[in-house]
């Protein structure tokens, strides 16, 4: 008896020490997210902004969102940005971090010196890019006319179907290290022994990468997926700078969109919805890799 | 379950990071005196060191109220007066573009300041300027300073070619195919997706006889084909759509562009950029058939709600007189509002901004409507969709016109 009074003050206690955060998140997260839900089921344009007694619509905003082309747009283009960035940041990240594992003299200053791109602020590699994607005289087509291999200047971010390529190229010079960083962490931690084991075995290197690395970095290549994912989705800053979401609507991603519908067109209400809808697909795949981790607990 | 509350922590901080910063207020260090804010997009470094200029001139005057100006990128005002609707954080003083103004009074951001200003003994501001300030017949704030658009061109380059300066559009387009070179191009025009893609576009409109309320008809479409044949000819560079104001003045700085359309807000940014630089500024060119026409641009001053009003009240009327008027407008490089400041008498002795001077009357304004953004993004859709090549003139005026024709 007396014993679990003790537990029960320590597990208070335990509460106790964890309020300051549990607060600071209930207030600074879970309220911005709980009243952009109550306004996208409201109708707040510029009129009835400042009212407190707002009508609300139901689910008026997300059908007039989702009737909206440039909205179905968005979402594709969110999609195609995401997988692109995805597919060309991991298997390249992946190649240097096999590369850089092995442990050569210059290995680590090289690894340091690709991390520095992670490190940029992205509105600074949004200018940087949009300046070599420039038609005039950008370097990118300076480079290609020299070598022969393109006749014209290409307008990279004035084509509907180059800019996007033009922001998934820059995003994975981003993503890239950033990948490569995580999975370099995860090789490390695969014991040596093990490659050792399986050498004496007589095991061919391809074998190996298959039947060991490949499973042992499993839970490090899902968390590098998941988090790269959530990074790629919810790019704002990197399509504001570079395209603006245009030319006219080619490069508009949800959050963009999201942007341009609350604080230029004024409807609040849809920009709202927009944001959800954004925070839905987010919520998925964190839920999508929960459930894959609790599986297989093994880091 | 404790990896699972980390994880959803680390999602719901990656998700909501969408959220903007505010701006906190600066502190009050004036002592007895009444503190008010007066938010501002005059940019520090060129026009804002004028504006903190007649702010300190105003402080020092006077001991009952010390004014604080705070400058802030348009955008970022913009995104805080919304904001502020919301929170209640407002400056006691802003400042707004005058298309922009009518909806940002709908939204409640300004205090209804018609009383204060029919009870005042000071009324002279244009029509057409003040008329920007007023939304369903009540006034909420006084114009500030006005702008238009002109043709820039390069004296050196015009000579070289041996060609006058264009007055019509078959004559600009003329000029346009002498001047243009592999490096450099006939004109720079800014035609990016937002509210300075539809200021540029609208002297075209205009000169052809259209106009916003009918984008479909032939007179408009007339305007917009003739533009993006200025661009399939290569004479204007395709780029435009992602260029401001600003980068077609870096354009014609560094050479890479023979004329531009811009405001005399940029002769301090072409001073900076290109000191030897030798050009001239004529009124834009009209349609063959058509009259000249330029775009009133400008910003107007509002009392925000729950401002200070008596004391912002003081403020905006003193540097809104006569006298301050004309000088801080004369080194903003803006125009004054108002109807008793007489403008080419004021740069009788300056070439450059006299042309402006000229051109001003014939400046039409945008709006007054609360849906002027909204009309705004219908104009420059169909301009980035025309000069892109993703739909034809008919197509996208047509588009255009339901657009905003749904909004009545």
């Amino acid at each position: 008896m007396k014993t679990k009074s003790r537990e029960q003050r320590e597990r208070m206690l335990g509460y106790f020490f964890i309020l300051p955060a549990v607060i600071y998140m209930l207030v600074f997260i879970g309220y911005p997210i709980v009243y952009n839900w109550i306004i996208s089921f409201q109708d707040v344009t510029a009129t009835t902004l400042a009212s407190s007694a707002r009508d609300f619509v139901g689910f008026d905003n997300y059908k007039a969102v989702f009737a909206d082309s440039t909205f179905q747009k968005a979402l594709l283009h969110t999609f195609i940005y995401t997988v692109g960035c995805l597919v060309i940041q991991f298997s390249l990240g992946f190649l240097f971090a096999m590369f850089f594992a092995k442990k050569f003299t210059v290995s680590k200053p090289i690894r340091g010196f690709i991390v520095i791109s992670w490190m940029l602020p992205v509105t600074v590699t949004a200018l940087v890019f949009k300046f070599m994607f420039a038609e005039g005289n950008g370097i990118i087509n300076t480079i290609l006319m020299n070598l022969h291999i393109i006749k014209e200047p290409i307008g990279w971010l004035l084509n509907g179907s180059t800019a996007m390529w033009g922001l998934i190229i820059a995003n994975s010079w981003v993503g890239i290290p950033f990948n490569m960083l995580l999975l370099t962490t995860g090789l490390n931690n695969i014991p040596a022994d093990v490659y050792e084991a399986a050498s004496i075995d007589g095991a061919s290197g391809l074998q190996k990468f298959r039947k060991i690395t490949l499973p042992l970095l499993k839970p490090t290549i899902m968390s590098v997926l998941i988090l790269g994912f959530v990074l790629t989705f919810k790019v704002f800053d990197l399509v504001y700078v570079m395209t603006g979401g245009g030319p006219v609507d080619a490069t508009e991603v949800l959050s963009t969109y999201s942007y341009k519908l609350s604080f230029q067109l004024f409807h609040f209400g849809e920009g709202s919805a927009v944001a959800n809808v954004l925070f839905v697909c987010l919520f998925i795949v964190a839920l999508i890799y929960l459930k894959t981790i609790s599986k297989d607990e093994v880091i | 379950m404790k990896k699972k509350a980390a994880l959803l922590m680390v999602m719901a901080v990656m998700t909501s990071s969408m959220a903007a910063g505010g701006v906190t207020a600066l502190a009050d260090d004036s002592g007895d005196k009444t503190t008010i804010s007066f938010w501002h997009y005059m940019s520090s470094d060129k026009e804002g060191k004028y504006v903190q200029e007649a702010v300190d001139e105003f402080n020092a005057a006077q001991d009952e109220i010390f004014v604080e100006a705070q400058y802030l990128p348009r955008e970022e005002l913009m995104k805080q007066y919304t904001i502020g609707v919301v929170s209640g954080e407002l400056p006691d003083v802003g400042m707004v573009d005058n298309p922009d103004h009518n909806s940002y009074a709908s939204m409640g951001v300004f205090e209804d300041i018609t009383d204060l200003y029919t009870s005042s003994d000071d009324q002279n501001f244009l029509e057409g300027s003040i008329g920007s300030c007023y939304y369903e017949e009540k006034l909420y704030g006084v114009p500030w300073g006005n702008n238009c658009l002109g043709l820039f061109y390069n004296t050196a380059m015009l000579e070289e070619a041996g060609i006058e300066v264009p007055t019509t559009w078959s004559e600009l387009e003329a000029a346009c195919e002498k001047l243009t070179t592999d490096t450099c191009k006939g004109m720079a025009i800014s035609a990016i997706g937002n509210e300075e893609g539809t200021f540029q576009y609208m002297p075209w409109l205009l000169s052809a006889g259209g106009s916003v309320d009918e984008l479909g008809s032939d007179a408009s479409k007339e305007s917009m084909t003739y533009l993006y044949s200025l661009i399939e000819k290569g004479y204007i560079s395709k780029e435009c759509i992602n260029w401001t104001q600003a980068d077609a003045e870096k354009q014609f700085a560094s050479g890479q562009a023979a004329m531009m359309i811009n405001g005399p807000w940029q002769f301090a940014g072409l001073s900076e950029d290109a000191p030897d630089l030798e050009y001239g500024v004529a009124k834009m060119p009209k349609a063959d058939d058509g009259d000249y026409a330029s775009i009133l641009g400008g910003e107007n001053l509002g009392i925000c709600t729950g401002a200070n009003v008596d004391a912002a009240w003081t403020f905006i009327s003193w540097i809104t007189s006569k006298e301050k008027s004309q000088e801080i407008c004369k080194s903003i490089g803006r125009f004054s509002p108002r109807a008793d400041v007489d403008a080419q008498q004021m740069f009788a002795d300056d070439p450059l901004n006299s042309v402006f001077a000229e051109i001003m009357p014939d400046a039409q304004s945008r709006g007054p409507s609360p849906d002027w953004p909204e009309i705004s993004a219908a104009i420059y859709t169909a301009q980035q969709e025309v000069f892109t090549g993703q739909k034809d003139v008919d197509t996208a005026m047509n588009d255009a016109q339901a657009t905003v024709d749904a909004l009545k």
